[in-house]
């Protein structure tokens, strides 16, 4: 185990070759969690509150739409945006943007279902009396219907955002430099560890995703017990 | 010009579909076979296999499918023992009258172990919402009529929490279908692997997604379409069963 530096290997899989080149590894999977979490969450509850408050043509073409991109796999909307994005937009799109662009079209169509689903369970009643009290549509629906929502589509939001995390490892087929392109770059490189270098991605994921759930758990319970001695 | 995808290249994407289909169907199988163990064991009353079980279910849900594929295809292949390896390595072939069986590349048992025992965890715990989603009184009628607790379960609590959990377990199968088109990066030859090789060949990028994109549709749309008639004919049984 000779001539092997540990500190800068892991260094390399948290970094990548950051101070001196672009972000990459944990941290970057990070990011790309990060940013996609947030457009599949506005992607989402758009798209819930458009199901909820369409009706007949539009309604159907939008549940077609949400159910297509629930039905391709994410490696296959990942070729897609990689190839159909720069032959639309004329530039040269960066792998990077590519994956966020997949990733928070999948997740926001998984989620516009849980947020519509939400909605539907607060209920006609609370929405007929928002407007008999004078509030319009979308009033009714921001200041009412919503914040109710809010707190019955929650876990979906997390375990969604969960699965995000672990899809990013995907980005690894376009040649993103993420945690898991660099672990297998190493694997590559060194050919002696392979059990060993992947248990620990493995672990690391683990970690991500866990302390994740823990983390919304812990906000969620404690936002329930508010909400229960606000009453 | 032709726009067309030529017949070889077509062949080579309903290859591919085989690929996809036949490892979703093995690893379907043998992950619901494991995931119900595994919702038994999550049950069970000896601590230390339910929190084995539950720990099975941690680890396998929260890390993802790419890195456990990653790690059964090169750490398996480092931790195994070499003559195992090149038994493994070689390819095999049981001829059983008409019948010629070979056993599969690496490529696609790795594929196969990693995606079973990804979907195990994700089977198991539906089975689990199932079991819960019956009631208790349920379990405590059984027991009062002087059922044990495993005849408890087969005839009274696995009937209903399989009813409860079917369109769930669709939604698995799904993942699964969709699931493995992640087997590509360890190089086996299924869909999407197909389709980016017929890409490469042909240049005819928008032809070869689209058809393997097709293609997934109406695997996805067949599982749809195979849970509603389940679903159709178990009421109608039901129904029988009532009059």
């Amino acid at each position: 185990m000779s001539g092997f530096d540990w500190l800068s290997t892991l260094r390399y899989l948290l970094l990548g070759p950051f101070p001196a080149g672009p972000l990459g590894g944990v941290a970057l999977t990070l990011a790309l969690s990060a940013t996609s979490a947030v457009l599949a969450a506005l992607i989402g509850l758009a798209g819930g509150v458009a199901l909820a408050m369409t009706r007949g043509i539009a309604h159907l073409a939008l549940t077609a739409v949400v159910a297509f991109f629930r039905a391709i796999p994410v490696l296959m909307l990942i070729f897609w945006t990689f190839f159909l994005m720069p032959v639309l937009l004329h530039v040269d799109v960066p792998g990077l943007a590519t994956v966020v662009c997949a990733l928070a079209l999948i997740g926001g169509a998984y989620l516009s279902h849980s947020v519509h689903a939400g909605i539907a369970s607060i209920g006609r009643g609370q929405r007929d009396a928002a407007l008999s009290l004078g509030l319009t549509g979308w009033q009714a629906l921001r200041e009412v219907i919503l914040p109710q929502a809010v707190r019955v589509m929650m876990p979906s939001f997390v375990n969604q955002w969960v699965s995000l995390v672990k899809d990013t490892s995907l980005a690894y087929i376009v040649g993103v430099p993420e945690f898991t392109f660099l672990a297998n770059q190493l694997n590559n490189r060194l050919m002696v560890y392979p059990a060993q270098i992947f248990l620990f991605v493995g672990v690391v994921y683990l970690l991500l995703c866990g302390s994740l759930q823990w983390l919304a758990n812990a906000l969620l319970r404690k936002d329930a017990s508010a909400y229960g001695s606000k009453r | 010009m032709q726009t067309w995808l030529e017949p070889k290249y077509f062949a080579w994407l309903e290859q591919g579909l085989v690929v996809t289909l036949m490892l979703s169907v093995g690893a379907g199988l043998c992950a619901t076979l494991l995931g119900f163990v595994l919702a038994i064991a999550r049950t069970a009353q000896h601590a230390a296999i339910a929190r084995a079980a539950s720990l099975y279910v941690f680890a396998f849900r929260n890390s993802p499918l790419l890195v456990q594929l990653l790690f059964w295809y090169f750490g398996a292949a480092a931790l195994l023992p070499p003559d195992w390896m090149t038994w493994l390595n070689t390819p095999h072939a049981v001829a059983w009258g008409p019948i010629a069986l070979r056993w599969p590349s690496f490529e696609l048992f790795a594929g196969w172990l990693g995606l079973t025992c990804y979907t195990t965890a994700f089977i198991g715990e539906e089975f689990r919402a199932g079991m819960r989603g019956v009631s208790h009184a349920q379990e405590q009628a059984a027991a009062a009529l002087g059922m044990g607790r495993y005849t408890a379960l087969r005839y009274v609590i696995l009937p209903q929490a399989l009813r409860i959990a079917t369109p769930p377990l669709a939604g698995q199968y799904m993942n699964l279908v969709k699931n493995s088109s992640l087997t590509m990066a360890i190089g086996v030859a299924e869909l999407s692997y197909m389709s980016r090789q017929v890409d490469t060949e042909t240049f005819k990028t928008f032809q070869a997604f689209g058809i393997a994109t097709v293609f997934y549709v109406l695997t996805i749309a067949a599982i749809e379409v195979a849970l509603v008639v389940w679903q159709r004919s178990g009421n109608r049984a039901l129904q029988r069963g009532r009059a």
